[in-house]
């Protein structure tokens, strides 16, 4: 990194983080070293596992009692060694001098007190301040995060703001002894699109005022691109390529750089031949939900509806994208469709047949043609059943298969479908890794040779590299057994890899729907303009105003 | 990239979930060590007879309320004698305060001999008469190592015996508190509605009872001239009656989280049946909750147990249990004449540890995917 004219800020060098674990001893990281120059934004970019976090931590000090940090390390922060000082000392310097935000904003703050509270404590263990004061500075504190309506906001309790709200209360309290670093590990993973966008914004014009620093600490390539100067790409434990970001992303020298880069999902899905007959189709489906509440004699219910009125038609070989952020109804509508849950209200048909007044024994045989993979891999799985049985259980259930060995055979076909070796059938779900174990999920489903799938989010829960392998995998799959997909998903970037039509779902009403390229490419509706352009842009552009209504 | 599977390794064998629990478990030194008193207090319960010199019901009515003996090698001239030996107790009475005094007497010594020929024990229907150790029966020999009881029964061997019954009722009850909490608990959560709702109120209602009156109330009801086996099995229903409830409460709840998973709502989208779901998803997956719950509600129920029949409401004579040989000295003076006669109170508060022990080494082994 060239940065001779710049001041460093902070300065890391050889850092190396070991836990010691029963069978012997685990090196999280190992020898990175990198420098931070003041007012700019340092990405640290890997996959899960890959130390990144535990990096971080180990900056300041935040590691936990077991962690061995090796002898050379060295963390020299504007010209102060943090290595080998006290809790004490390193008290003083976090929060004050270098601040964190995480992740999680549901957990990361106290919900027994309220957000001004926290702020005025975190002002007073730095400054000497009294309370009147340090209550007027946390209110100038939630308007320069800009939460609406501060001065409400100031005696609420964190449970009565939303995530991305949350998000900026810790926001908040990061910047409240206005520090010269701030460390934000994936500060927007929990968060919908359109929210991230505004908090990557934020931060980025906090980090302006303030001349903050930041380390950046993510997955997310797309961030990085539009948010960092500098970047980190660690794998393994180990900085294995380093440089600007605009240099990095469009000449990356490292394998493993370039596979990252090239996992982004591209391509467009191949163009239906003629007019399929359709395979599922969903008229003015309702699904409400009814929500008790009141005292044991005063009972109320109250209905949610959680999709209204929804039309949805999927062909034969085409896919179909559902796209909304959390709470939209996706999910519901999904599972709907193909009656795991039951919906109040319209008509389902596959093929010919209507299956939304059917019950629950006359659905059976629905149930080999309609199948299902779900988005954690790790619940969807039964631990207490080996792979085979976990693939064959559709087969035993519904008579498939005249023997035990003619089942195995399918398992095999169809574990050979999802690239896993057939020899795997006798082992348990825990002994896979997260992409092993959605293969394993999707071969349960294709065993069956569905015509019909309904995918919710089937690679949210992975890495980047892993998603992009299930993508392919779900592409070939497509065109080899000509499937008709339902794609639900918050990724914009899937669902215009994949899917001809798209459906912008927002609080159970569909907001826009057409095919990809034109819904994605030139959305109509506001809603959709700024899901687009938080999945594409990422840093949101307006500050507030446009944004806001969804919030 | 799309090599599949790259770091498992085809060689190593696959382990089962118990066979993981297995190992975590054996890493887990307090809980084994507790899972070893557990096995040697089940195995002395069991084989009782065997480990003990005396039946608890034989009198010796020249010794009533005789202190303990202890076991030496070495004799007054300090010679070294293989064999183990007690000396025979000689009598004294104070001629002030008219109270017994007991002192060793050096002229008696009883060699301990062991797998001696005793009185008659049964197991399984055999009939065995070898005991572990003992002394001679002729010339007046006798061995008390935890000494005797008012009438001049042998604390020790009660005691070992007491073991058996104890620990029989601890088993008994939470075996079938346990079935009857996972039917309950298990349909209750897998159902839901109104069934859900109506046993839910039941187990409320059962869950409002104030315990002890209600023990006691129960007792009261029991035939006072019953048969002992009769009371006890009585005894072990009320204690099942007012410790399923609680227990079908967490199967419920741990039922309906695992129904909101997505592995059972994939198998209802293969079109498996409702059995299929509970047999082969749902209930398995709760075993290991059930085994701690059972480990940690034995030493409970052994305290119950000890509780009531040291109040004398629990276990009847002539059946012995750890509590009912306590309530012996549910008076203060004879506590004061025989404070061996607490001896029980020892093994209670061993097992009940051993028991603890083991069930916070299985807590910590069942759930073996949080380790790495």
């Amino acid at each position: 990194m060239s940065t001779n004219s710049e001041q460093i800020l902070l300065k890391a060098k050889d850092i190396e983080v070991g836990f010691p674990i029963i069978e012997g001893f685990v090196q999280a990281v190992r020898g990175v070293s990198f420098e931070i120059v003041q007012g700019k934004t340092l990405a640290l970019v890997g996959e899960s596992g890959s130390g990144k976090s535990v990096t971080a931590r180990a900056l300041m000090g935040m590691l936990s009692e077991r962690a061995v940090v090796g002898k050379s390390a060295s963390v020299e922060f504007s010209g102060q060694q943090l290595i080998g000082l006290s809790e004490e000392q390193l008290q003083k310097i976090r929060g004050s001098a270098i601040s964190m935000i995480f992740q999680e904003p549901m957990t990361s703050l106290n919900p027994l007190y309220t957000v001004g509270n926290q702020i005025i404590e975190s002002i007073q263990a730095h400054r000497k301040m009294p309370k009147k004061e340090a209550r007027s500075e946390a209110l100038r504190l939630l308007q320069e995060v800009q939460i609406p309506n501060p001065e409400a906001r100031l005696d609420q309790y964190p449970h009565q703001l939303s995530g991305g709200q949350r998000q900026r209360v810790m926001i908040a309290l990061a910047i409240a002894n206005e520090p010269k670093l701030l460390i934000a590990d994936e500060p927007t993973t929990a968060l919908d699109v359109t929210i991230q966008a505004q908090i990557l914004r934020l931060i980025k014009d906090l980090q302006v005022k303030y001349g903050m620093s930041v380390l950046l600490i993510t997955h997310d390539l797309n961030v990085v691109r539009k948010t960092s100067e500098q970047i980190c790409v660690m794998r393994n434990g180990e900085i294995v390529e380093r440089g600007l970001t605009e240099e990095v992303f469009t000449n990356p020298q490292h394998p493993y750089t370039k596979h990252l880069i090239q996992s982004e999902p591209k391509g467009a899905p191949p163009p239906l031949q003629g007019e399929p007959p359709t395979s599922l189709q969903g008229d003015k489906v309702r699904v409400v939900f009814k929500i008790r509440h009141g005292s044991f004699f005063n009972r109320k219910t109250e209905d949610l509806v959680a999709v209204n009125d929804v039309s949805i038609k999927v062909r034969q070989s085409e896919s179909v994208g559902v796209v909304g952020e959390s709470g939209s109804g996706k999910t519901t509508l999904g599972l709907a469709l193909i009656r795991l849950i039951s919906s109040q209200g319209g008509e389902i048909l596959f093929g010919d047949r209507r299956i939304d007044n059917v019950d629950r024994k006359d659905l059976r045989d629905l149930r080999t043609s309609v199948q299902v993979v779900f988005q954690d891999p790790f619940s969807s799985l039964n631990p207490r059943m080996i792979v085979r049985q976990i693939i064959a259980e559709g087969l035993v259930v519904n008579n498939i298969g005249s023997s035990d060995a003619d089942r195995d055979e399918m398992v095999r076909i169809a574990l050979k479908d999802v690239q896993m070796d057939p020899d795997v059938m006798d082992r348990f779900p825990h002994e896979f890794s997260g992409g092993q174990r959605q293969r394993i999920a999707i071969a349960r489903a294709m065993v069956m040779k569905p015509k019909f799938v309904l995918l919710d989010e089937p690679t949210s829960a992975l890495d980047l590299s892993i998603q992009a392998q299930i993508i392919d995998l779900l592409k070939d799959l497509r065109d080899k057994h000509k499937l008709s997909y339902l794609f639900i998903s918050h990724d914009l970037k899937v669902i215009k890899a994949l899917c001809h039509n798209v459906l912008v779902m927002q609080h159970g009403n569909v907001v826009e729907a057409g095919p990809t390229d034109q819904v994605l490419v030139n959305p109509q509706k506001e809603y959709t303009k700024a899901l687009v352009n938080a999945a594409f842009e990422v840093v949101s552009d307006q500050p507030q105003s446009a944004s806001q209504s969804f919030n | 990239m799309s090599v599949a599977n790259p770091e498992i390794q085809t060689s190593k064998a696959s382990l089962t979930y118990w066979e993981l629990v297995k190992r975590r478990f054996l890493r887990n030194r307090y809980g084994i060590f507790g899972t070893i008193i557990v096995l040697t207090v089940v195995i002395i319960g069991i084989l009782a007879p065997f480990f003990s010199p005396y039946t608890p019901i034989r009198t010796d009515k020249d010794r009533q309320y005789f202190p303990p003996q202890s076991i030496h090698f070495f004799d007054e001239e300090g010679s070294f004698h293989i064999r183990p030996f007690v000396y025979g107790l000689g009598e004294e009475m104070d001629p002030v305060t008219y109270e017994f005094t007991f002192a060793p007497d050096p002229e008696q010594q009883f060699p301990i001999q062991f797998f001696v020929e005793g009185e008659s024990w049964d197991f399984l229907g055999l009939e065995f008469k070898t005991r572990l150790f003992g002394v001679s029966e002729a010339d007046g020999q006798y061995l008390y190592l935890f000494g005797t009881d008012n009438l001049g029964r042998d604390v020790y061997s009660r005691m070992l015996i007491g073991t058996r019954v104890t620990l029989l009722m601890a088993f008994l009850v939470v075996a079938i508190a346990a079935l009857i909490g996972v039917i309950v608990g298990v349909c209750s959560g897998y159902f839901a509605g109104t069934f859900d709702l109506v046993t839910q109120r039941f187990v409320e209602f059962m869950g409002a009872f104030p315990d002890l009156p209600l023990y006691l109330a129960l007792l009261a009801l029991l035939p006072r001239r019953a048969d002992a086996v009769l009371v006890f099995i009585m005894f072990a229903g009320i204690l099942v009656l007012l410790r399923w409830a609680q227990f079908s409460r967490e199967i419920r709840g741990m039922v309906i989280s695992i129904r909101g998973l997505d592995y059972v709502r994939a198998a209802e989208a293969v079109g498996a049946s409702r059995p299929r779901i509970l047999f082969r998803h749902i209930v398995p997956n709760t075993t290991s909750q059930i085994v701690v719950w059972v480990t940690y509600q034995l030493p409970d129920v052994i305290l119950l147990e000890s509780f009531l029949s040291f109040l004398g409401v629990g276990v009847q004579p002539p059946m012995v249990s750890w509590g009912s040989m306590l309530n012996q000295i549910l008076d203060f003076q004879s506590f004061n004449a025989a404070p061996w006669m607490m001896a029980p109170v020892g093994g209670i508060i061993l097992t009940v540890l051993a028991f603890n022990a083991m069930g916070d080494g299985l807590r910590d082994a069942v759930d073996p995917y949080s380790d790495k």
